[in-house]
């Protein structure tokens, strides 16, 4: 907003004055900003809390407006987009996304951006949340080595994406420099049981997915718009095995969801919930009860839903090759006393997939045929667990335990043990229909899978010598054997 | 030994041999060609031939100069000069870790590498004169275009610590100058030209941010050039970073 | 030996390095014997041209509060802006104890002569001794710039695009502080001539 608009929301506040209550539902959010104007802030500076993904700093609750002291780190370092695929992300406070901000309606921020030593690039910060020129991109534009300190006033609520807008700003965006700063409005949000932050973003590597090794920027895949990995909080896995989100049954949770691009739209969706509440596009406006919430490039939404029965609920992109196959899954496990009444445990959650039903078409004849010499069980074994962590753990989980009512068990698994045969040609050509695993009925749809003979036996050997398996190793004969 | 008397009777006794020596200056022939930012839209800037060191200047070679001209020691240089951060790699006026000895200097300002080249009788390269030297690839003067010759540079400008690498350990561009995207960033004598917004109501803004980035920019698929002219642009004369150093023209 | 030559020139002349060569660090004395600071504008030796055709350096301005600013004269767009601001800055200051000089600095020093920068202060009335208009070599020009942190470039045979910052230098050359933008809010500035011409 320019001057000029402040000016003009000034006069509509007068106005307002005059006329009492009858323009209140129209312009209401401007009387909120025009008062954040002249808030007054308690004297004594505060250093803001900043938390790393996927905490989130406390509530801001009742207190008065205050003058609050952000200090930001940029930093450029080597870290892992997925297992054994290497990446130099910059980022806002050593993560992807950048730490947390959180403050509220008539704060006055005094915000301190520094550009490590190291760092080879000059950045700078555009906070949707500010009123100004650039959103303080230029204010705090500053070299390696070097620090910008600016000041600015929160007037307006609700949930901001920030970001680094220096040339060339795709690439500073696609190289995981966003994050999500909160302005709760006077009074703060209404308390809830959990709280996290979850943020989406497109990566381009030079090699493909999960290709191992330092992985550079790819300028035209960039241009493009071909993602080779679509994350949450930056890399395979921030939100899942270990590093999965909790909650417990009976309890709300409030989920500050940011998409920072640098192209693609998330159409957020957390498989086996609804949310309650949807805090439409971070803004003001409350929507209910629904199912997936759009989150634009460059744009926020907070989600709450209480969670009602013990499950592990899974966040995607619904747009689903994403979850599937280029990294966008995370989940958050839900723990707690069943609720026969809530869920019965014989309806399916499904993955919902494009084609339908039918097992997809995937060519069957070896992709990139080169011949090559056959590995020891040990290479077998490394290749295998690559693949494993890559293609298959978002489904079956890390130690092959399997998840929920839609994918089986891996682990201790009569199906898989009992013929290998049959292991193979479902690594190969999917599998759908109902089969029963562990005396567990299981109907849903596994896709085909694009894998050399050499990576499909390296990854069965890897799962059939872990986790009880029978110890088969599986050879690349056999893989071809069912190809024809 | 590595004294500007040393580096001058090296251009003179190798200096023909261009391409297998290191030490010394290549000429590089004019020409006409489109600056990313810096000219008008699409406009052709001539630049007329010149010489250029083919290495980055080195702490080695910085000490010799320092030496020989004390008001340039860590300690002495004038603030208004050089910034607190001034060589603050070396560990004292006169002595730096072994391992830096043949890394490109930085953390000098663009006074101190001014002085430097005037010293050897010779001057900054001017930010047209290095853009030109360094749209060349292996085997030609222009490989802005060549979508592997975007690749190198991007990928070079990504990895973090180059400035800790010796010089000369790459192969030269065509015109036998080595390490122009690989190392660190180089002082121009008028980096300075490069305007971010906001400061000029007088022309077309030239804004550097966001979109409005590549309202003057010339080619919006050269991403290199982005960052070189993006870093121009956040720097003042008095500033010393890690990963900025310079070399020489003539 | 050409390049012995040159070395003996660098210690020499000392115009190698666009300042002046200190033995050893050894501070510099103003007249009135105080050090000069490590940040004071009196260690640039570039040679300067003034409106009257006199040639001067900074140091001739020791012991005067230096408001400067860069322009060029043929300029349509922001220097009159700029200019209007340096007479209101002159206006709202008035007399002081201790004389303060406002200087522009041509930035385009080709076409900026001593005649064109004396008829320039005079269709502006600022033809009094507080005004100094000045040119150097394009060199000095963007030594000058780089110390103002001024960025400016020519965008075609008559114009530049430049920083518009107004710089006030103490008594001892330091700058003191730094005025960004066209007409804006002056009093900050002001305040600080005032106080350090005291």
């Amino acid at each position: 907003m320019k001057a000029t608009i402040l000016n003009a929301m000034w006069l509509a506040m007068a106005l307002s004055v005059l006329y009492g209550c009858r323009q209140k539902s129209d312009d209401g959010e401007e009387n909120i900003s025009a008062r954040a104007v002249r808030m007054k802030v308690e004297s004594q500076p505060v250093k803001a809390e900043l938390t790393s993904p996927p905490l989130v700093p406390k509530p801001v609750g009742n207190r008065p407006p205050q003058k609050l002291i952000v200090d930001m780190e940029i930093i450029e370092e080597e870290g892992e987009l997925a297992d054994g695929v290497r990446y130099v992300f910059w980022t806002f406070g050593g993560t992807v996304p950048g730490s947390f901000i959180r403050g509220r309606v008539g704060d006055e921020v005094e915000f301190t951006l520094k550009n490590h030593p190291d760092n080879k690039l000059p950045h700078n910060i555009d906070l949707h949340a500010v009123t100004g020129q650039g959103g303080g991109a230029e204010a705090s534009f500053v070299a390696p080595g070097h620090q910008k300190t600016f000041k600015f006033k929160l007037i307006n609520p609700g949930l901001f994406v920030y970001h680094c807008a220096t040339a060339p700003v795709g690439m500073h965006i696609g190289n995981g420099m966003y994050g999500l700063i909160l302005v709760e409005p006077a009074g703060g949000l209404p308390k809830v049981d959990r709280e996290y932050y979850v943020m989406q973003g497109d990566f381009y590597t030079k090699g493909k997915h999960g290709e191992p090794g330092l992985q550079p920027f790819d300028m035209q895949k960039a241009y493009d718009e071909h993602a080779d990995y679509v994350l949450f909080n930056g890399k395979v896995g921030a939100l899942t095995g270990d590093n999965r989100l909790t909650a417990n049954t009976g309890e709300t949770v409030r989920l500050f969801v940011g998409n920072g691009g640098p192209n693609l739209v998330s159409s957020f969706h957390v498989i086996g919930e609804i949310f309650d509440k949807v805090y439409i596009e971070g803004g003001s406006a409350v929507n209910r009860n629904v199912q997936t919430t759009l989150i634009p490039a460059g744009g926020a939404a907070i989600v709450e839903f209480k969670v009602e029965v013990p499950s592990n609920l899974i966040l995607v992109d619904h747009a689903l090759f994403r979850t599937f196959n280029k990294g966008a899954l995370g989940i958050l496990e839900v723990s707690g006393e069943k609720n026969h009444l809530v869920f019965e445990g014989e309806v399916l959650e499904g993955i919902y997939q494009p084609e339908g039903a039918t097992i997809q078409s995937t060519p069957v004849s070896e992709a990139g045929a080169e011949p090559a010499k056959p590995l020891t069980k040990p290479e077998k074994m490394q290749l295998g667990q690559r693949i494993y962590n890559t293609a298959c753990f978002a489904c079956h989980q890390p130690n092959g335990e399997g998840l929920g009512e839609a994918f089986p068990p891996l682990a201790k698994s009569d199906y898989l043990n009992k013929d290998a045969a049959r292991a193979i040609n479902t690594v190969l050509r999917g599998l759908s229909g109902e089969i029963t695993v562990n005396g567990k009925k299981y109907n849903s749809q596994m896709p085909a899978q694009v894998l050399n003979d050499q990576e499909v036996a390296g990854v069965l050997t890897f799962i059939y010598n872990n986790w009880g398996n029978n110890g088969t190793e599986v050879t690349e004969e056999q893989v071809r054997a069912q190809r024809k | 030994m590595q004294t500007p008397v040393f580096i001058f009777f090296s251009a003179l006794l190798l200096g023909m041999t261009q391409g297998t020596v290191k030490n010394g200056m290549s000429r590089v022939e004019g020409g006409r060609y489109v600056p990313m930012y810096g000219a008008g839209k699409n406009e052709m800037v001539t630049v007329a031939s010149f010489e250029m060191d083919r290495l980055p200047v080195t702490n080695a070679d910085f000490m010799a100069f320092v030496k020989q001209f004390p008001r340039w020691k860590k300690s002495a240089a004038p603030r208004l000069f050089a910034d607190a951060g001034y060589l603050k790699n070396w560990t004292e006026d006169l002595s730096f870790p072994p391992s830096l000895s043949e890394a490109p200097v930085t953390n000098v300002s663009w006074f101190a590498a001014k002085a430097y080249c005037e010293c050897q009788d010779k001057r900054l390269p001017t930010t047209h004169e290095w853009e030109f030297a360094a749209m060349a690839g292996y085997q030609h003067r222009d490989e802005r275009r060549d979508s592997l010759f975007s690749a190198r540079i991007l990928a070079a400008y990504e990895t973090p610590k180059t400035y800790l690498k010796p010089v000369g350990q790459s192969r030269p561009n065509y015109w036998g100058l080595y390490n122009l995207n690989e190392l660190v960033w180089e002082w121009t004598s008028d980096f300075g030209s490069v305007m971010m917004s906001g400061e000029n109501r007088n022309a077309d803004a030239r804004d550097l941010f966001c979109g409005a980035g590549s309202l003057n920019a010339t080619d919006l698929m050269n991403y290199a050039a982005f960052m070189r002219y993006a870093f121009r642009s956040s720097i003042q004369a008095r500033f010393t970073i890690n990963n900025l150093g310079f070399r020489c023209a003539r | 030996m050409k390049s012995l030559f040159f070395v003996i020139g660098c210690v020499l002349i000392a115009a190698c390095s666009g300042t002046t060569e200190t033995a050893n660090g050894s501070a510099e004395k103003t007249a009135a014997g105080e050090e000069i600071d490590g940040m004071s504008i009196y260690q640039l030796t570039s040679s300067w041209q003034t409106q009257d055709g006199n040639e001067m350096t900074w140091k001739d301005l020791e012991g005067e509060v230096l408001v400067a600013v860069m322009i060029y004269t043929s300029c349509k767009a922001a220097c009159p802006r700029l200019v209007a601001d340096m007479k209101n800055l002159e206006e709202k200051v008035g007399k002081t104890p201790v004389p303060v000089r406002y200087i522009l600095v041509s930035i385009d020093p080709e076409t900026d002569t001593p005649e064109r920068l004396k008829e320039f202060a005079g269709l502006n009335h600022m033809d009094g001794g507080q005004w100094l208009f000045l040119r150097s070599t394009e060199d000095n020009t963007r030594e000058f710039a780089n110390v103002m942190a001024v960025k400016y470039a020519r965008i075609s045979p008559l114009d530049f695009s430049h920083s518009n910052i107004i710089s006030v230098f103490d008594r001892k050359g330091a700058m003191v502080h730094q005025m960004e933008g066209l007409a804006v809010n002056n009093e900050q500035t002001v305040e600080a001539i005032l106080t350090a011409s005291r």
